[in-house]
């Protein structure tokens, strides 16, 4: 069996790719999908879990997240979407109207 | 039967309040016809009460009847409300609704020139009689005090009354404004006396239900000094509402509304309430002796004081006004005088002088009442002269006497009953005030000073006379004046009957005293303060203890004399009264024509301690308050100014800061497990 330690890895791995995306992607798009790995980081983390302490209830949540994750990815893409039309641009830096 | 519906007596004329005060509108009479009906409802239901009291059973065993439901309780505290019916609460309901009804008929003459505001005046009057038959009903302090203010606020708006448009112009209309803010104000001064008696007798007794109040068995458990402050502070309010010294100039001033409501506040509403007051606690205040002689003291000064600023006025009204405040030092004389003598009687068990006190009650409500009947109709009278003639000032009128016969009879006899000619009303209740006041001045050690009072009210009685006849000359006596001429006669039936109904009790209601009246305004302190024992003494003693008592010679000769020398100034022209104040240049003559230069001494206490206590706490306010709350606001507005600039607008900025964050617990966390050595 594989050792629990490298999943928890895995996850961790993906975790800080995802984070590092968010902090320095100036892609909207780039920054939505890293946002996805975050997520899905955890994911794997519950699942992960779940498996080795054989409790069913982390993989019945996972697939709550994974459709709140779904919706979440519909609202964040139709806010670019409308933010494209009236911006014509998705590159972040140039959307800080929202400040001091 | 009757009397478990006393609680209609103030609920009917204020039902009327608002039936009249929302619904009647328009220039009509429909107002004033729905008032009438509300205080001829009230009348009867009066008369039905009061019967059936002192025919029933109580009467002759407890004194009263009461009933009450509870009001509300703050903590161990209950106030009720309810109705409390003894023997005085009858005299004061007769009397006050009786004459409401004929001023509020005789306003449907005086008032009907008034246009649409006329709706307006006979909603006031109606709450003013629903004040003041709560207050006399009422079954304990708190209820007393709420339909004491609401006489205040009637007396504000009525005073007001032609705060907009007076009919004699601006001037006026601004003296209007002004008087009646006067009154509130001054007689406010004597409300939170009352309150504050109302705070202590509530800490001293846990209730403030007449029945727990006036229990002798209470009164003895109750700290000595705590009913001193009590009703110290209870008279405080009364000093106030009745216009006593030093608080009497807000009377004179309060001539500025309508005559009808002048009537109306001084004979049967407003300053009665005082003197009801004082009579309806006088099983605490005969708990002191010093407390009586304290009340008898401002009787007696402001007896004379008002006395004299009525001898040098030239407004018809006005000499009224100071008549009726003179009038109420007399009663408080009396009650002072009579408490005295029950306190004294009280300290050293002796029933007689008890019984000379229970006089001295009966006394006070008794000259309350017959001063009800004759200030009512001489406050009407004037009201019709005025009516007629359209001004105020006594030198431009003049042998009115000729056009306005019924106005002119009726104001002798009313005139003739206040200067206490013998037989009529105010005979009867003065002479037996200075029988009591001489009475009293002869025990105790404090004695004395009711020889002091006693001669300051004899001296009363020749000024009254004066002044009243110098009035009745000046108006109807003497010469033509120019307001005569072109006045408009006798005034309309509506006023006239009134008059000649209150002219008959005027003159008659000192009769009263014949047929046992005496019985039911006593009060009796070895029987728990019984109010009235039926025990009247009748017709021929009172006749008799009258005639026979030589001070009562003095005072009528004092009467007569004030009464010819008013004759021979003001309608003989025989002696110039100017001749005995250098023709209005001495310092007395200017002292009383400004009234002891009390209205200066108000606004000069006004200016220099309220003025400046109000700024130094508007500064205080400004400075300290304002200061501590907008140095928080801009505290936080400062912190938020430069905390701003965090605002990047870039989500990656966010995005780092939460993970920073983040971080910082989760490294925390972990660093707080390790510390307390796992998990």
């Amino acid at each position: 069996m594989i050792p629990i330690e490298f999943f928890l890895m895995f996850a961790a791995i993906l975790f800080v790719i995802g984070i590092y995306g968010i902090m320095t992607k100036n892609n909207a798009i780039v920054v939505l999908m890293c946002i996805e790995m975050v997520l899905n980081a955890a994911n794997i983390n519950l699942v992960t879990f779940a498996a080795y302490n054989g409790a069913i209830m982390g993989q019945v949540f996972v697939l709550f997240t994974v459709a709140v994750a779904a919706c979440e990815v519909a609202v964040g893409i139709a806010i670019m979407l409308n933010v494209y039309k009236v911006k014509k641009t998705t590159v972040i830096d140039d959307l800080t109207e929202l400040r001091w | 039967m009757f009397i478990e519906y006393t609680w209609l007596i103030p609920a009917i004329p204020l039902i009327m309040f608002v039936i009249v005060g929302l619904l009647a509108k328009g220039d009509n009479n429909r107002g004033g016809g729905l008032a009438i009906l509300g205080a001829l409802a009230t009348l009867v239901i009066s008369v039905l009460v009061v019967y059936e009291f002192l025919t029933g059973d109580a009467y002759a065993t407890e004194g009263f009847v009461t009933e009450s439901i509870k009001w509300f309780s703050i903590g161990g505290y209950e106030i009720t409300l309810g109705y409390y019916v003894d023997g005085l609460t009858c005299i004061m309901l007769l009397f006050s609704t009786f004459i409401s009804l004929l001023i509020f008929v005789y306003s449907m003459g005086y008032m009907d020139d008034q246009g649409k505001r006329k709706s307006r005046y006979y909603a006031e009057i109606s709450l003013f009689l629903a004040g003041m038959t709560g207050l006399i009903v009422a079954n304990n302090y708190l209820m007393m005090f709420v339909f004491w203010e609401v006489m205040g606020l009637c007396s504000y708006l009525l005073i007001g009354f032609w705060s907009f448009n007076h009919p004699q112009g601006d001037e006026a209309s601004d003296n209007a404004a002004s008087a009646a803010k006067k009154a509130f104000l001054v007689t406010r001064l004597g409300d939170a006396s009352f309150m504050a008696g109302l705070f202590v007798l509530l800490y001293a007794f846990q209730s403030l239900d007449f029945t727990e109040v006036f229990n002798v068995a209470a009164i003895g458990n109750v700290d000595h000094n705590l009913i001193v402050i009590a009703t110290l502070l209870l008279f405080g309010g009364a000093i106030g509402k009745s216009a006593q010294f030093p608080l009497q100039d807000w009377l004179p001033d309060a001539m500025a509304g309508p005559t009808t409501v002048s009537a109306l506040i001084h004979a049967a509403t407003m300053v009665k309430a005082g003197v009801y007051l004082v009579a309806r606690s006088f099983p605490l205040f005969t708990q002191s002796a010093e407390v009586m002689l304290f009340v008898g003291l401002i009787g007696g000064i402001t007896a004379i004081l008002a006395a004299s600023m009525a001898l040098a006025n030239n407004n018809i009204k006005k000499v009224l006004a100071f008549s009726t405040i003179s009038q109420l030092g007399y009663m408080f004389m009396a009650l002072g005088a009579g408490g005295y003598l029950m306190a004294l009687g009280m300290n050293n068990s002796d029933p007689a002088l008890m019984a000379l006190g229970g006089l001295g009650y009966t006394a006070g409500v008794f000259h309350m009442l017959n001063h009800a009947f004759f200030k009512a109709q001489l406050f009407l009278g004037s009201g019709s002269v005025i009516h007629s003639t359209g001004t105020e000032d006594m030198r431009e009128m003049g042998g009115l006497g000729k056009k306005m016969k019924s106005t002119s009879i009726t104001m002798m006899i009313g005139s003739l009953s206040i200067a206490g000619f013998p037989f009529f009303s105010g005979f009867w209740s003065k002479d037996l005030i200075l029988d009591t006041v001489l009475n009293a001045s002869k025990y105790g050690s404090e004695g004395y000073l009711f020889a002091i009072v006693w001669i300051l009210g004899i001296i009363t009685v020749l000024m009254t006379a004066f002044y009243m006849f110098r009035m009745w000359y000046m108006t109807f006596g003497g010469p033509e004046g120019p307001a005569t001429e072109t006045c408009h006669g006798e005034s309309p039936k509506s006023m006239t009957v009134p008059l000649w109904l209150l002219a008959i009790f005027a003159f008659g209601s000192g009769f009263l005293l014949l047929f046992g009246l005496d019985g039911i305004i006593t009060i009796d302190a070895a029987n728990g303060f019984l109010v009235g024992t039926l025990a009247g003494e009748g017709a021929l003693y009172w006749v008799e203890h009258m005639l026979t008592n030589p001070y009562t010679y003095l005072s009528i000769g004092l009467a007569l004399i004030g009464i010819f020398v008013a004759y021979l100034m003001y309608s003989r022209f025989a002696v110039n009264p100017g001749k005995f104040n250098k023709e209005g240049t001495s310092w007395l003559y200017r002292a009383l024509e400004n009234r002891w230069w009390f209205p200066q001494f108000y606004d000069w206490v006004s200016w220099t301690f309220g003025y400046k206590v109000g700024k130094t706490v508007n500064a205080f306010d400004q400075k300290v308050v304002d200061g501590a709350v907008n140095g928080l606001a801009s505290a936080v507005v400062e912190s938020g100014e430069s905390g701003k600039y965090m605002q990047t607008g870039n989500v990656g900025n966010y995005a780092s800061v939460v993970m920073l964050g983040m971080s910082v617990i989760f490294v925390g966390a972990l660093l707080f497990i390790y510390y307390m050595g796992g998990m």
